[in-house]
């Protein structure tokens, strides 16, 4: 179980997350939607500390971080717990698929570089990179590139997966292969946050959706209920802005 | 006119026996200077209280002041002050000197080149959970290198160069046997310009070279040459 309590993150006087509670079961997938600047891919980067929420608590599968003190110990606890893919890809440039999904492991595993490697090329494959294992990402469309970013994720059998708008950087016909990846880590009964604006991931994939706006969560429930019945003005105008976008 | 073409040749095999303390000179002060700037770009990184203003003291006054005077201030000023300098020898002054100067502006190409490598390099490596150091050896060190090595590799060719001023302390080297061999035959522009073409040889060779190592760290951030 995940259980966020309380979770406050200012820069300075800016308050970008005014107090977000969320709790969300082993295996679902939850989808944060929302306005850009609501903070949902700030909440995102203090699940695993790549902010520093000042105020809270965060618990991933029994460990449970008081954000007002902690150590470098429950950092790594925590990112143990989690993986991360990012918006732009966040490969690393100098190093092959191969080894940006192996490496990790060997690093952080305590695994030979052989087994990393065998581990590395397997999970390649489960994303469709058979082939490529050895191009660097500067050879690599943008939706193979994301698939690298989930394998490397997955290669660390992390207890969720954390998505920041895993989409938005990529062409409209490269964001089908990605999302597809996504859709099998879902079968695989992975725990995955995903912030995203594709809401026909959103709204066909996710066991619940999550709608924050100005630094807290407005509204939550199944995606059926928010987006055909939301309860919220908010969530009520975001929707009809965005359904008038694609239209 | 005088040319006399045949004793400029035969100056060659004479000038070039001082090829490797050219080298030695150049080469350890090239190495001093990388671990110099590395350690000064750290320290400007990150603001170390105390050493960063004093620091920034010494890198105004390796850039500001003129090479030969910070040869002749450490080999003949230094020890004024502190007499154990005085038995510091020539060469020793040289390096010195051009390790800290070419260290200073070598901080600069360091630092440049770790604000060139993408913030989210490191969040990446800090996501699967790679310690700190971990994060520098494997990911952000390689990158930061590969930036450095074109502006890096023409202060090597300039500290091989600026190595011709040491023998205004009394050091023999190329410049120096030059200098005699003109002051002897009185055919100065055949002394010069021998010891000027092999000095241009040199840069020649180690540009041929530097284009070679770029473009072998090049290679994982080249389209063409990958199927």
């Amino acid at each position: 179980m995940i259980k966020i309590t309380n979770l406050h993150k200012s820069y300075g006087s800016t308050v970008v997350l005014k107090g977000i509670d969320l709790e969300i079961a082993e295996g679902e997938v939850v989808a944060i939607i929302g306005p850009s600047g609501s903070g949902k891919s700030t909440f995102l980067r203090c699940i695993n500390f790549l902010e520093e929420a000042q105020v809270g608590t965060i618990e991933i599968d029994g460990i449970k971080v008081d954000l007002e003190n902690y150590t470098k110990k429950h950092v790594s606890d925590i990112r143990k717990k989690t993986g991360m893919v990012f918006q732009n890809y966040g490969l690393f440039k100098n190093k092959n698929a191969l080894h940006n999904v192996s490496e990790p492991v060997r690093l952080t595993r305590n695994t030979s570089r052989q087994e990393a490697e065998q581990l590395a090329y397997k999970i390649l494959a489960n994303v469709g990179l058979q082939g490529k294992e050895h191009n660097y990402p500067v050879a690599l469309s943008g939706g193979q590139q994301q698939r690298v970013g989930i394998a490397r994720a997955l290669a660390l059998d992390p207890y969720v997966i954390l998505f920041d708008e895993p989409t938005s950087s990529l062409d409209p016909e490269l964001v089908e292969e990605v999302l597809n990846v996504m859709k099998s880590v879902i079968n695989s009964k992975r725990t995955m946050i995903v912030v995203t604006h594709e809401m026909d991931f959103a709204q066909s994939v996710a066991d619940r959706v999550v709608f924050m706006a100005d630094g807290v969560i407005i509204e939550q429930g199944a995606p059926k209920d928010i987006f055909q019945n939301p309860q919220n003005e908010r969530t009520q105008k975001f929707l009809r802005s965005y359904l008038h976008k694609s239209k | 006119m005088k040319f006399d073409f045949e004793y400029m040749l035969s100056l060659f095999p004479e000038i070039i026996k001082f090829l490797p303390i050219v080298l030695y000179i150049g080469t350890l002060s090239f190495l001093l200077a990388i671990v110099i700037g590395f350690v000064f770009s750290i320290i400007i990184k990150n603001k170390v209280k105390i050493l960063y203003p004093i620091l920034k003291v010494i890198i105004s006054y390796s850039r500001g002041v003129p090479t030969l005077i910070q040869i002749f201030i450490l080999y003949f000023g230094v020890p004024q002050i502190f007499p154990s300098f005085s038995s510091m020898n020539a060469i020793t002054a040289v390096i010195i000197a051009l390790s800290l100067r070419n260290g200073a502006y070598l901080s600069e190409v360091f630092r440049s080149a770790f604000l060139a490598v993408d913030k989210e390099q490191y969040e990446a490596c800090l996501s699967v959970n790679m310690t700190k150091w971990q994060a520098l050896r494997t990911v952000i060190l390689p990158q930061v290198v590969r930036i450095s090595i074109p502006p890096a590799g023409n202060y090597y060719i300039m500290i091989i160069k600026d190595t011709s001023l040491a023998f205004t302390i009394g050091v023999i080297d190329m410049m120096a046997r030059a200098k005699l061999e003109a002051a002897v035959s009185y055919k100065f522009l055949e002394a010069y310009l021998m010891v000027g073409i092999i000095y241009w040889m040199i840069s020649i060779v180690l540009s041929f070279l530097q284009s070679k190592l770029e473009h072998a760290v090049e290679k994982p951030y080249r389209k063409e040459e990958l199927k």
